[in-house]
Formats: C-alpha cells, structure tokens, sequence
C-alpha cells in the first residue's frame, strides 16, 4: 500500500532529507496549503483522500498542529477498501481525543463495522473503540462490543480483541458496562477451548470481579478448574507452552484472580487447589539454566505462593514455600532477590508465627545493603513486617544504623517505620525514648512533624517516663549540633517537665536555659515561639533564672516576626507580674494527658499506598499485625504499660485498625456474612421480585419459577428421589440418602438434545452457610454430550436448624446462554431419624415438653379423598417421607397420626421431635402439632409437614 | 579574560577549538553542545553555568563562542566574536561550516594572533593582512625588510597605517547606510522607529593624511542638549580607533588619519524625528471563516526625484489558506505557502506615489477554531540618497604635507530588511 502512495513517500524522503527545522517547516507548510487546496475543491478519489490523510498523519505524528483532514478521515471509515478504511481508522485513533465532536460522526461508522461479518472490519472498529474509547463512545458501543464476545460465530481473534477492548473500556469508564448483568456470559468464556480467548477473558473478568466480587464468583470455580487441566492435566496445545510451562501469562491471571477472593469453602476446590500449588512448588524445585524458562516459571511460582498464603498461612505448602522464598532472598538475580523479599514480606504481614521468616533474618538484614534501591526498598518492608516484640530490638537498632547511610528517598519512609514500630514494640520506656531520640537526631530533616508530636504525647501520657525523658533529652541537646525537631522535642520536655531534673547534679535551671537558648539561633520563628512557651513555663518553676528570660522576652519584644513578637510581648507582661500575683500560675498549669487519639503515624503511612493498576491484595503491616500484637500483649504485660493511662494503647491499635479495614474491604472478608443478613430478611417471594441487577450483584442466582418446579420441589421434600428439573434442554434428577446430620444428594443431569451442552458449570449457593454445607464432590465437566447423562454428588452436613433449602444454579450454552437455578429438595426434615415411643413414653415427653414457645401448632384446610373420607393413606406417606416414625395406638382416634423422630446436627446435636396431626373430616380442617426441645424446630417442622398437606387442599 | 574560543557547527561538533588559558578543560565543549545546541529553549546569547560563561553568535548556523570563567567584558567579548567573523569574512568571504573546514589552518593562526592569553590584540584587517597571508611565502630577505616594517607600523602611533602609501589619483569615498526598524500598531501609532546608522570610509590618499569630517552642524550627541528643534539626535555614536577622541569630545571635531583602504569610520544610533521612508495602510477583513479581504497601500514619503527599490511585502495569511487571489498595478505578489505569506514585491516605486495591493484569501475549515494570531507585515526596502535619521556630510577635509588635492564622494543609502513591521 505504502509503495504505492509514491507522494507519501516522496513527501517522508523531503522530510527526512531537511538538514535544519526551517527547512521541513517550510516543506509542510507548502505540503499542507496543498492538501488544504486539494480538500476545500473536494471530489477527490478514495486514493487521493487516503494518500492526503497519510500525510496529515505523518505531519501531526511530527508534532505539528494538524486541524484539517477529520472529516476526510472519517469518509474513510466508512469506504469499502481495507487500505482506505485502515488509513481512516488510524486518523480517528491518532487524530481525535475521546471528547472530539468527530468522534459522534463515527460512532455509526464503528457499529457497521462491528456488526459486519468481515473479522478484519470487526478488529478495526474494536481497534479503534479500544484506543479512542471516550465516555459517549463507551455508551454506545459496550453492548456491541460484548455481542461481539459472547456470539458464538465470532473468529477467535474477534473475541479476543473484543475482551481486551470490553477491559479498557471498562477501566476507563466503570459505570457503562453492566458488569454484574453480563457476569455469568463472560465467565462461561473461561471455558473456551481456546487459550488465548481465555487469557484474554481472564484479564477482563480480574478487572471486572475486582469491584464485583459476588456477581462474578462463578470464576472461582472456573479458574480452579483451569488450572487443574493446565498443571496436572496438560490440557493445552503446544503452541500455548513457553519453555515447557504451560501458558505462563494465563497461569499468572488465573492464580491472582483466586486471590481476590477469600479463600474457598469447598473441600473439593480446596483440595484441588492445593494439589496445583504443589504441583506448581515441585517444579520449580529445581532450577534450570535457562533464563527464559525460569521466568516464567517464577512469574507462575511468585503468583502461586501468593495464593498459597492467601489460602492459608499455615498449611504444610507454605513452609514449603518459605524454603523457596529463602533461596530466593539470597539469589544472585536481583529481580528475584526483589519478588522474594516482597513475597517474603507478605507471608510476614498474613503469618501468625513468623519463625520460619526470622530463620532468615540476617540475610534480610544484609538486603537492606543491597545494590539495587528497589531490593532494598523490600527489604525495608519486609523488615517492617516482620518485626515482633521478640525482634524489635534487633531490627530497629539495624535500622536505625542503615537509616544514617540509606538513600534520601528511603529516609522518610523508615523514619515513619521505625517511629511506628518502636512505639508498638517497645519493651520499656528507656528504649523507646533512647530509640526515638536517636532517630530524631540521626534522620534530621526526614522526621515528619508527625514523629515528634508523638513523642511528646506519649511522654505527656506517661508519668515515669518523664523524668527519664527529660533527662536525656537534655544530654541529646549537649552535643553541639543538633536538629531543629530535637530542639523542638527539648523545648516542649524541658519545659514541662524540667524541673523533675532540676535537682540533679549538671541539669540545674541556668544549665538547662544555656543549653537550650545556645540552640535558638540557628532555628526557625515556630522553633522560637516554642522555646519562648518554654521559657514562660520556666518563669514559674524556676523563679532562681527569671532574670535571664526576661531578658529574653525583653529583646524578643523588637523582632520582626509577628507571632515571636505578640508572645514575647505578652510573656513578658505575665513574667513581670508582682509574685503574689497567681496568674502565671494558672497559666502554666502542667499538661494534662492528652485524649485517646489515632496515631498520625500510620495514616500518614497508609497515605502512600495508592496503586494504578491492579489492585493489590495485600497492604504491608496488615490484618495479621493486629493480631500478633495482642496475642503479645498478654503475654507481656510491660508492654501495655508504655502506652501509660492506656489511652495511647488503644490509639496504636486504631492505627492498625485503620489499616485493617482497607485489607478486609480488599480482600472481601465480608462476602459470606453480608449476603446472609440480607437474606435472612428477604423471603422467598422478595426474593423473585427483587430487581435482577440488585441479585446479580449480590451473587445470588435468580430462582427460576413455574408451578412444576414447585411442585417437583415439595414432591422431593418428602421422597428421596424424582425429578427436580426439567425442560426442552435438560433434565436434572435427585436421588439422595440421608444418614445422621450427613447427606449425599446424586444429582443427575441429562442433555435431551442433539448438540453437547459446553461450558457447563454447576454451583451451589447456600444461604446459611453456618448452619448447613453443601459441596460438590468433584468439579463438573465443562461438557454434557448429546443424550447424555452426568451425574454429580452432593455432600451435605447440616451444623444447626436452617430454613432456606440451598440453591442449585446450572449455567450452560446450548446456542444462547442458558441459566437455572432452584433449590435442592434439602430440609430439615432429611436430618431426621426414626425414633421408637410406647403410648406411655410419648405423652411422658409431650408433657415435658409442653406448650409455646417450644410447640408450634396450625389449622389448615385440606381436600378429602375421593371417596369422602381423609386421605390418611396420603398423609401417611407425607408424614413418613418426612423421616418421622409414625407410631400408631397411641392416638385413639385412628385418623389421627402420631409421630416422632431426632433431629441430627452436627453442631447443636440432635433435637427431639414430636408430632400429631388431627384432620377433622366435617370442617374439612386439620390440626398440626409440633413439638420439640428446640422452638426453631419445631416450628420449621411444622411448615415443612403442613406445606404438602396443605397443597392438596388448595390443588 | 577569554579562556577559550570554539566554533560549532549547527548539530554541535566542534570545527575550532581554542584553550587561551588553563583554567578550562577541552571538554567544555560538550557542556556547551549540550546546554545550549541541544537545548532548544535557550535564547540568550550569554549563558552561565556554574562560574562559567558561554558568550555565543549564531551565523549561518555556526556557533561561535566564546567561553571565560572570570567577570570579563560581555561588551568586549561579543565585540570579539563580530571582529572575529569581519576578519574571517574578509579573508575568505562566506563564513559557513564549509568556509572554516577548508581554512581552519588560517582562522587557527588569525585567533592566535588576535587574542593573547584571553586578551584580545590588535585586530584590524588590513594589519592583519600584512603579516596572515594566504598567499606563498616570500623570500627571506625581502621577509626580514618586511617583518622589521610590519613591527615598526605595529607598534607605532599609527598602528592602523603603513607610512609609505603613494596613490596617483587621490580619493575618499564616504557611504552612509542607514537601516530603518519600525515597529507601528494596527491604529497607526508608531511602537518602536530606529535608525542604526554606518559610515563607511574607502581612503585612497597618500602620505599620512589627516582628514577633518564635518556632519549636520545641529548634531546633537549629549542628551543634556537635547530639545533643540530640527536638530539630529544621535542617541549614541562609535568611532573607528583612528580618530581622536579627545579632540571630539572638547569641540566636537572628527579627525583622524584614515587607515589605507576600506574602514568603517562610525557606527550611530537614532531614535528621535526618523523620517519614514514608507509608508503601509493595511485593511484586513475577516469574512466569516472562509474568507480574508486584503488592501494594503504603500506610499512613499521622500522627494519625487528620489525612488525605492527592491521593495518586497510580506503579507501574512491565516494558516488554514487555500489560495489567494491577488490585483496589483505594479511588481508581482504571489501566495507563498511553505512561508504563509503573500510575498508581493515591487521593483521601483517613485517618490511621493502610492500603490495599492488588493486580494481574498480563501480559507478551508478547521475542526478547531482557532483565532488568527495576525502577525505584522514586514517589508524591505532601499532608498538611495534618503538618510533616515537626516545625517547629512557637510564636509570632509584632508590635509597632507605635501598638500594634494583630492577627490571626495559621498552616498547616502537607506533600507530595511526584515524588521520593518506593521501591524494590522
């Protein structure tokens, strides 16, 4: 194409030719009144219109202003020729921002373009929303663009494009996409066959879950069985191994995305998640000589360790991986020196023993000398992280010698640590104040003001730390050079509490005062104005050198400064006061303790962690910190006392909080308790009202509703095995045995159609995960052949009474994207077991039992059989299915049915039961009564018998 | 003083390079073709980095500079370099990167000899030319008479003058050029109108004449006589070394013993009561966005005997132009869009006339509008026998031993190029 523009290139050569840049201004601007003539007389060829637009395109991209040829570029769009259109295309990228009002011009354009069955035309236009991509833009083109993904006749490459454009879209303007609406269509993506549609749409469902983590957990499950078929399966195409690792990039997606969200429940995921990070640890036991190999299996290896901790801090695969990260740390590579101090780091913020990572501690020690500033940064981190009462004495006094030859831009940073460090795990007063003195006087200009008013206020907080405090400060302000922030911690010491030194052998008042006031020359007016508070205080306790602060005030009352002045000024009045006069007295009032307040210290370092790309999982000093400093606190109760009236204890622990709670929101620890509560409100009936949206958003699957369904599912309560689910597409049958509090539930899914049902996926959602568990035994297969049958087991354990039946979701493309979701027949009920009772026996325990709260009674309407009389064969049979023994003569009325049975739970134990029903055949009424030792049973058993009971009497 | 010379080419390699003292290290050349070359914000012709100084003129994309570490002369210095580039372009002519590669043998030799450890020397050219030949060298003995002469006239009264010089006809030549720079608003105000003014001397006169040069009799030089009518005001004036100054500054005389040949007698500044040449009455209509009316009149503003000529206006036109369509009754004006101008230019135009200049600019659309900056029209222009600032020679005297007469002529000439401007 380009040989064939011979004035593009003509017009390139001049260009290049120019020796000076007056010489190619002025061939441009010949070039450009040229293409202006050419443009204004219009009827130009499609040619012509792509060779002037070229050259527009070659001059703007020069740095030139261009503000002719849009609406030429634009033309082009919508020509039929690839070159023509190409040329448009890159005008409209590199020639408009996304607020240009061109952009509406070629909107339409786009969507054609989308909408054509040319892939190359697809690509153009996705090519182009994905750079351009404005706010109006985005609007109108999202739904497209995802059409184009989901629809099954796209080329592979069309999909891929359309994820990563679907992404930049996203990242750019969040609110266009309806991310949770089309959660479950671009998670069953993840199952293409595919990898590179995968990879893709895996960079797009990180971004996305990351702000909807409920809508979008599906993935979980997907990503755990990716990397199963990936790691242990090898299940991928050669082309897709990047020296012998399975698709690197995908592993690494895969392995963070599970981290956003907390680690899985389901012991069949679990393991299967274990087992990969096993895997994975295993291979790269042994390093190889290849540079490129050992890349990539690190990059899979770091995300791996990663998850392994996020999983579990404790199990057995993260000491295997602490053995790694050890070699690591002491690696001649500096970049996987720097992942390994950084994932070291992170173990150290989530692990509750940190004895494995102290095992270490020297060679961290000697990262903070490394010769790259980065390693070293980590190796701060880590340090930080790390550091407990047991080694903070080691790690702050090392600090604090790196802190006078690290780099500047690392001072300020440290100076924070160890300042927050030193006063969490201080072990006595002394090495705190001789810590924090230190540091002042070392760092200098990196302590924040934040540090020194700490100091003040833990000494202010903290009575015997006063003396002690003074008493250093004061041999600190001896030498002959000190820095203003250790002037200013002087200042407000001394003056406070000066006087408790004042008898002691060279801290007399007038050696104070020299010592101090030799200092206030070489410091700032707010330094001064300080020290003259100070001198004022002096005033009071130390009439024996009033003569020389006056004296200061006295030349103070001239400066130039406004604020010295005024205090001088009015100093000076309170100083000369006549002595009986008890003002100055009253003015100088010692300090009394300060309020409980949060460490300035920790907000200020939090303030830093602020991140482009994607999120983080973790924060340095996190969640655990919190923790281990408790746990340490009991056991060392001196450190509660440095925090004195206990006032400044809790503001440290604040600080951390603070910090928590950013962790927690990150790594969406709320994801199980949230959805509970609401739930626990919501009925079942709010529930089908409640907008899609509102139940995508929250994870819940939006029940599918007909009135076989409902019928299928009260038939299942009280039998143990039929049809729970059936349409056109599928069939889902149950059959389950129960036994104790524990279940097994066969679920049989069969395809009745003639094409394979793909990306297949099965969950299961329980509302009360505290009271009862469901799990899959193994994952299911992403493929159900035609007129085939796949069978999955459930496992159930019931903990504690439930209400809500748990809910099977089935999604699957058969064509479109199919999706249902009911509930498994799972009731209390199933968790019952026979109980044998004579007459006597019976009513001994109904009587015990005896009336509300703990009975739970009803009337109902019912139908009469056929015949006229009660359908007792049926009730039977309910009441039976029921898993309730019935015990017949011990009711006299025959019609009447008496039953009993023991609830199993593996957590509350088992719970009694029983039960009489007395249909009355003239009023067409029946009474039920239930009752049991525990009120929640017995009214969920009486709903749960009288439900089917009841329905025959409407039906 | 100066420590070190260099010339650079315009992407920054070094063509000469010359320490006059040690306190600079060869590698400051970098220094400079990195702060000043590469960097394309720095305009000012002194730059200071650190304690030293880079003094530099751009001609014909050369750079020469001049580099010092001491608080010298900035004066001194540029005054040096501009020395340096008369002296080049009379011994070789054109001085551009081609000139000094092929004559670095020759500006090596003429640095030296001007400029002494940093301490510029005896620098006029015609000296210079005695002893920096370019042409073969001479046989010894004549060399020795020569040299001994060479000494003699070097460090004599007359440093600029040889003694023996015999003309048959005896001649003076006096040019005086001026160059006009006016700056005038859209309302007609005039903004900024000066004169930089030359006399240039050619002397072909035996002996060692002294000449007496009289100008304006109301030529005023000091501003305390300022305000005195019709008076020539110069704001400030330059003499060549060879004229006495203490003579001028008790009674206002300029005399002096001309070296042989050409010289540049006085340089002055005017800026009072200048006498425009030409006048430009521009009328610039923007019609909508698509159109631009132009009429541009010229009137000339000196004696019908005398004329202009080489008259070139340079219209500006918005950047967004097609084409213009141009009526001129005299010269030829065409649309120039590598410049964006309308170069019109008139061969002669008569004294006390006008001429009028008439055209549309057609624009093509923008997608942004953007407001036309309208930059002045400039126009060049030579009028011969017409001073600017009203300078006139009243007389030139020379008085020799041997009492010759000679010839005298006088020139006046008065232009513009490039920086007479008029806002629309």
């Amino acid at each position: 194409m380009a040989t064939s523009m011979r004035g593009l290139t003509q017009f390139i050569a001049d260009i290049r030719g120019a020796r000076v840049r007056e010489l190619e201004e002025k061939r441009i601007n010949k070039e450009m009144a040229n293409i202006r003539k050419r443009f204004k007389d219009g009827n130009l060829d499609g040619y012509q219109k792509k060779k002037y637009v070229a050259k527009v395109i070659f001059t703007y991209i020069l740095g030139y202003k261009v503000d002719i040829g849009h609406m030429e570029a634009v033309n082009l769009i919508s020509s039929m020729k690839y070159s023509e259109k190409q040329i448009g295309y890159l005008a409209v990228t590199l020639l408009m921002h996304e607020n240009s009002d061109f952009l509406r011009l070629v909107v339409n354009s786009i969507r054609k373009d989308l909408n054509e069955n040319n892939e190359i035309y697809n690509c153009l236009a996705l090519h182009a929303i994905a750079n351009v991509g404005g706010q109006e833009m985005a609007e109108a083109l999202a739904e497209d663009v995802h059409r184009l993904l989901i629809s099954p006749t796209s080329e592979n490459f069309v999909r891929k494009k359309a994820a990563l454009t679907l992404l930049r879209l996203y990242r750019k303007h969040p609110e266009v996409i309806p991310a949770a609406e089309w959660a479950s269509r671009i998670v069953s993506l993840m199952d293409d066959i595919d990898l590179g549609v995968v990879i893709c749409v895996t960079s797009l469902v990180m971004a996305l879950a990351q702000d909807h983590l409920e809508a979008y957990a599906v993935c979980y499950q997907k990503a755990v069985d990716r990397l199963n078929r990936l790691v242990i399966e090898h299940e991928y195409t050669a082309t897709y191994a990047y020296y012998k690792v399975p698709s690197p990039w995908l592993q690494v997606k895969l392995l963070r995305l599970l981290q956003y969200y907390p680690p899985t429940e389901d012991p069949t995921l679990r393991n299967i998640l274990f087992e990969v990070l096993q895997a994975i640890m295993n291979n790269c036991a042994e390093p190889t000589r290849n540079v490129q190999h050992n890349n990539a299996q690190h990059a899979v290896l770091f995300e791996a360790i990663g998850l392994a901790i996020h999983l579990d801090p404790n199990s057995p695969l993260v000491s295997t991986a602490t053995v790694l990260l050890a070699r690591f740390i002491s690696s001649r590579e500096t970049n996987v020196r720097y992942l390994g101090l950084d994932t070291m780091a992170y173990l150290a913020a989530r692990a509750d023993h940190l004895e494995a990572v102290k095992r270490h501690q020297g060679t961290i020690i000697l990262s903070l000398r490394d010769k790259d500033i980065s390693v070293r940064r980590r190796a701060l981190d880590l340090l930080y992280s790390m550091c407990d009462v047991d080694n903070s004495d080691v790690i702050v006094g090392e600090l604090l010698r790196y802190l006078k030859v690290a780099d500047y831009g690392l001072r300020e940073e440290m100076v924070l640590k160890i300042a927050i460090l030193t006063e969490k795990y201080a072990g006595t007063y002394k090495w705190y104040v001789d810590t924090i003195l230190e540091l002042i006087s070392a760092a200098g200009d990196h302590v924040g003001d934040e540090v020194w008013y700490r100091v003040v206020q833990i000494v202010t907080n903290t009575e015997d730390l006063q003396a002690y405090a003074a008493r250093v400060v004061f041999e600190y302000l001896k030498s002959p050079s000190s820095h203003e922030s250790l002037v200013k911690v002087g200042g407000y010491i001394l003056g406070e509490y000066g006087h408790l030194i004042a008898n002691d052998s060279g801290y007399s008042p007038i050696e104070q005062f020299q010592v101090l006031h030799s200092k206030s020359q070489f410091c700032m007016a707010p330094t001064r104005a300080l020290l003259l508070s100070t001198y004022i205080k002096w005033v009071n306790v130390f009439p024996e050198i009033k003569e020389q602060l006056v004296n200061v005030f006295e030349r103070y009352r001239h400066v130039l400064d406004v604020d010295l002045q005024q205090r001088a000024c009015e100093f000076y009045a309170l100083a000369t006061r006549p002595a009986e006069d008890e003002v100055l007295q009253n003015v100088c009032e010692e300090i009394p303790p300060f309020p409980a307040r949060e460490s300035a210290l920790q907000t200020r370092l939090s303030r830093k962690l602020t991140d482009a790309g994607d999120r983080r999982t973790w924060v340095h000093g996190g969640s655990v910190t919190l923790d281990r400093q408790a746990t340490r606190r009991t056991t060392k109760p001196a450190l509660g006392d440095i925090h004195g009236n206990g006032s400044a204890a809790t503001s440290g622990i604040d600080g951390s909080n603070g910090a928590n709670d950013i962790t927690q929101s990150l790594m969406g620890l709320d994801l199980s308790s949230s959805p509970t509560a609401l739930q626990a409100k919501t009925s079942f009936s709010e529930l089908q009202s409640a907008p899609a949206q509102f139940l995508a958003e929250k994870g819940i699957p939006r029940l599918t509703t007909n009135h076989n369904v409902e019928r299928w599912f009260e038939k299942l309560t009280y039998s143990s095995e039929g049809v729970l689910y059936e349409d056109v597409q599928i069939q889902v049958g149950i059959k389950s045995r129960f036994h104790g509090h524990i279940g097994q539930v066969a679920v049989y899914i069969g395809n009745k159609i003639s094409a394979p049902l793909t990306s297949f996926t099965a969950l299961l959602h329980t509302e009360e995960p505290d009271a009862l568990s469901v799990s899959f035994a193994k994952i299911a297969p992403s493929i159900i052949a035609p007129r085939m049958q796949t069978q999955q087991l459930v496992n159930v354990e019931c903990k504690k009474v439930f209400t809500k039946a748990p809910i099977l979701s089935l999604s699957f493309l058969a064509g479109a994207h199919q999706s249902i979701a009911v509930r498994l027949p799972i009731v209390v009920t199933k968790f019952l077991e026979h109980v044998k009772l004579g007459q006597a026996e019976f009513f001994e325990r109904w009587k015990l039992i005896g009336g509300p709260p703990r009975e739970s009674q009803a009337i109902f309407p019912i139908t009469l059989a056929d015949s006229g009389f009660i359908n007792t064969e049926r009730q039977r049979q309910v009441v039976s299915g029921s898993c309730l023994n019935i015990l017949d003569g011990i009711d006299p009325n025959p019609s009447n049915i008496v039953a009993a049975g023991i609830l199993h739970m593996a957590e509350d134990g088992n719970v009694g039961c029983l039960m009489r029903l007395e249909p009355n055949k003239d009023a067409k009424l029946c009474r039920i009564t239930v009752r049991s030792t525990s009120e929640n049973v017995a009214a969920e058993l009486q709903r749960l018998i009288q439900k089917p009971l009841s329905t025959d009497a409407v039906s | 003083m100066i420590s070190a010379f260099f010339i650079f080419n315009q992407k920054g390699e070094v063509l000469i390079s010359r320490l006059y003292r040690t306190d600079l290290k060869r590698s400051i050349a970098d220094v400079f073709r990195i702060q000043v070359v590469s960097n394309s914000d720095v305009r000012s012709p002194i730059v200071t980095l650190g304690s030293t100084s880079f003094f530099h003129v751009k001609i014909n994309n050369l750079y020469i500079v001049a580099v010092t570490k001491c608080n010298a002369n900035a004066a001194l210095v540029f005054e040096y370099c501009y020395r340096f580039i008369s002296i080049a372009k009379s011994y070789f002519g054109k001085v551009d990167e081609e000139a000094v590669k092929n004559n670095f043998v020759l500006i090596y030799e003429l640095i030296d000899e001007i400029n002494d450890f940093g301490y510029p020397q005896n620098s006029e050219i015609d000296t210079l030319k005695t002893y920096i030949t370019t042409e073969s060298i001479m046989s010894t003995a004549t060399a020795v008479e020569e040299s001994s002469k060479i000494t003699t006239q070097a460090t004599g009264a007359t440093s600029w003058r040889r003694a023996d010089v015999k003309y048959k006809k005896n001649e003076a030549f006096v040019d005086v050029v001026e160059t006009v720079n006016l700056s005038m608003s859209a309302k007609g105000t005039i903004l900024r109108a000066d004169v930089d003014g030359h006399i240039l001397m050619r002397a072909y006169l035996s002996g060692s004449p002294v000449c007496k040069f009289g100008l304006n009799d109301k030529l005023v030089i000091d501003k305390s006589e300022r305000g005195m009518g019709d008076a020539v005001e110069l704001d400030d004036c330059r003499f060549h070394q060879c004229v006495r100054l203490d003579e001028f500054d008790s009674d206002r005389t300029i005399s002096f013993i001309p070296p042989d040949g050409e010289f540049e007698l006085m340089k002055y500044r005017s800026t009072s009561n200048v006498k425009l040449p030409l006048r430009v009455i521009p009328t610039v209509n923007e019609i909508g966005t698509t159109q631009v009316s132009y009429v541009v009149t010229v009137k000339t503003n000196f004696s019908n005997k005398l004329s202009a000529t080489n008259v070139v206006l340079r219209i500006p036109t918005p950047l967004n132009t097609t084409t213009v369509d141009c009526k001129v009754p005299s010269g030829k004006a065409k649309y120039v869009p590598a410049e964006n101008v309308v170069v019109w230019k008139i061969p002669r135009i008569q004294g006390g006339s006008e001429v009028t200049f008439s055209g549309h600019a057609q624009l093509t659309s923008t997608t942004t509008r953007q407001v036309w900056a309208r930059p002045p029209i400039d126009v060049d222009f030579q009028v011969l026998m017409f001073t600017a600032s009203g300078l006139i020679v009243r007389f030139l005297k020379v008085f020799e031993k041997s009492g010759y007469n000679s010839i005298k002529w006088v020139r006046y000439l008065t232009k513009a190029s490039g920086s007479y401007q008029i806002r629309f």
